[in-house]
């Protein structure tokens, strides 16, 4: 009788254990860009992203936690000017230099957060590390929005999350110092993510 | 003020100068007037970049050695005689100064790439540092020559090369090299360079133009290239020629080489 009890405790404790417990989640490539803003010579803003994101999220609505890590290889940079023309180089080539981002001995870049804030289901905003250049100071984002559901790509047999976040850092925090003033040392940064859940 | 001085014209040039030149002329006496290349290679790094050294970078060891060369110079001219074997042993110490300052980076390449490049930055240093030791330390005047052609040569292909720090501190070692040139020009007499003055001239030279290959755009064989620098300035000069003219004419060789190397940089690009 008592192993019945306990049999039926543990059928109804595990659909909870299973809803509580931390999903993981995988960057969807496709759909998850880094984007950075930077003001050029005091007049247009110049903006570019990242062309590859690799990473994982963990989420877990019921005790309001939430974790990233994501990865970028800094060469994959684009702002829309590759193409060198009559110029000595183009500006994505410039950008790739040690004068910024410096890919050859930085490939990569990575960002490591907490979800530190929810709003209901979901996080609010994400406190972490942004490790640029070999240097790593603090970064939180904000969540401009969030949803999760099943794909309707998949006819819901898939099921994903995604938002945007927001942030700014200082580059000259990271010791990317060139012509900071010319160009601003103020970076916006704009993240697009979707993540398929496990 | 502020927006003059964050001209990277001034930056890389105009500071540098000034600051080369008052050592250039003040130290002259004592045998020291080649440490105007240390003034002016440090007034460029304050302002692009600032002192630091973490993370150790390639182009922080690159600082850190700029700053030791001429130590180590003032060190080699007062208590050595210069030797063949002295070259050698200081051509094989920038080899592996190079090999140091880049192997982070030649680590995550391909082996065969890493073995081009690497092979290129060590050669070219050991070259540059060596042939300067043997050939060019003892005479001022084209010690200051090849000093400025390498600088401006690997500055101007570095800009080519999309990478403008580079090139500023390229340009400011062509700017030390020059102001240690004027003085002997205006008097009209050659004054000691020794490796005081030759060694961090040659060695920033060889670790600038590396540090533009592996970490920018610039082509292994331009910066080979950089290396028939010291030998065009050692081409033969006008018996009796003033010092004034010895110096225009040992900088218009290796200017012409320098100009090789800056059109193969600018090529590379397609």
């Amino acid at each position: 009788m008592t192993g019945r009890y306990a049999a039926g405790l543990i059928a109804i404790a595990l659909p909870l254990a299973a809803a509580a417990a931390p999903e993981t989640y995988t960057v969807d490539p496709y759909h998850t860009f880094p984007y950075f803003e930077v003001i050029h010579l005091n007049t247009s803003i110049v903006r570019g992203r990242f062309q590859k994101v690799s990473g994982k999220l963990t989420l877990d609505t019921a005790a309001k936690t939430g974790t990233i890590e994501l990865s970028v290889p800094t060469a994959t940079l684009d702002t829309g000017d590759g193409e060198k023309g009559d110029r000595p180089r183009a500006r994505d080539e410039h950008l790739r230099s040690p004068d910024f981002f410096n890919v050859a001995e930085f490939p990569t870049m990575t960002f490591k957060g907490k979800a530190a804030k929810f709003n209901g289901d979901a996080p609010a905003e994400i406190q972490g590390e942004l490790t640029l250049l070999g240097v790593t100071k603090p970064l939180t984002l904000t969540m401009l929005r969030w949803h999760c559901g099943p794909d309707p790509r998949s006819q819901g047999k898939r099921y994903f999350c995604g938002g945007n976040a927001t942030g700014s850092f200082k580059r000259s925090d990271y010791g990317m110092k060139f012509i900071v003033g010319p160009v601003s040392d103020d970076v916006n940064l704009w993240m697009s993510m979707e993540a398929f859940r496990d | 003020m502020e927006s003059l001085l964050s001209n990277p014209a001034v930056q890389g040039g105009g500071a540098p100068f000034i600051a080369a030149l008052i050592v250039a002329v003040a130290l002259s006496r004592a045998r020291l007037g080649g440490l105007a290349v240390l003034a002016a290679f440090a007034t460029a790094v304050w302002f692009v970049a600032g002192f630091g050294v973490t993370p150790l970078t390639a182009t922080r060891k690159i600082f850190l050695l700029g700053l030791a060369a001429p130590v180590l110079g003032a060190l080699i001219d007062f208590a050595f005689r210069p030797t063949r074997l002295g070259a050698w042993a200081l051509a094989l110490a920038a080899a592996a100064a190079a090999l140091w300052t880049f192997w982070p980076v030649l680590a995550q390449r391909g082996a065969a790439q890493a073995l081009l490049l690497g092979g290129t930055a060590a050669v070219t240093a050991a070259w540059l540092v060596g042939f300067s030791q043997a050939k060019l330390a003892s005479d001022g005047i084209r010690a200051g020559a090849a000093g400025l052609a390498l600088g401006v040569g690997v500055g101007a292909a570095a800009i080519l090369a999309a990478s403008l720090t580079y090139g500023l501190y390229g340009i400011a070692l062509g700017a030390g090299s020059g102001a240690f040139l004027l003085p002997q020009m205006i008097a009209g007499k050659k004054t000691q360079a020794g490796m005081t003055f030759m060694l961090p001239a040659a060695l920033l030279a060889g670790l600038l133009a590396a540090g533009t290959m592996v970490l920018a755009e610039m082509p292994w064989y331009a910066v080979l290239a950089l290396g028939l620098v010291p030998v065009a300035v050692r081409l033969p000069l006008p018996a009796g020629a003033p010092v004034w003219l010895q110096a225009v004419l040992s900088s218009l060789y290796g200017f012409i080489v320098a100009a090789g190397v800056c059109a193969l940089a600018w090529h590379a690009g397609g």
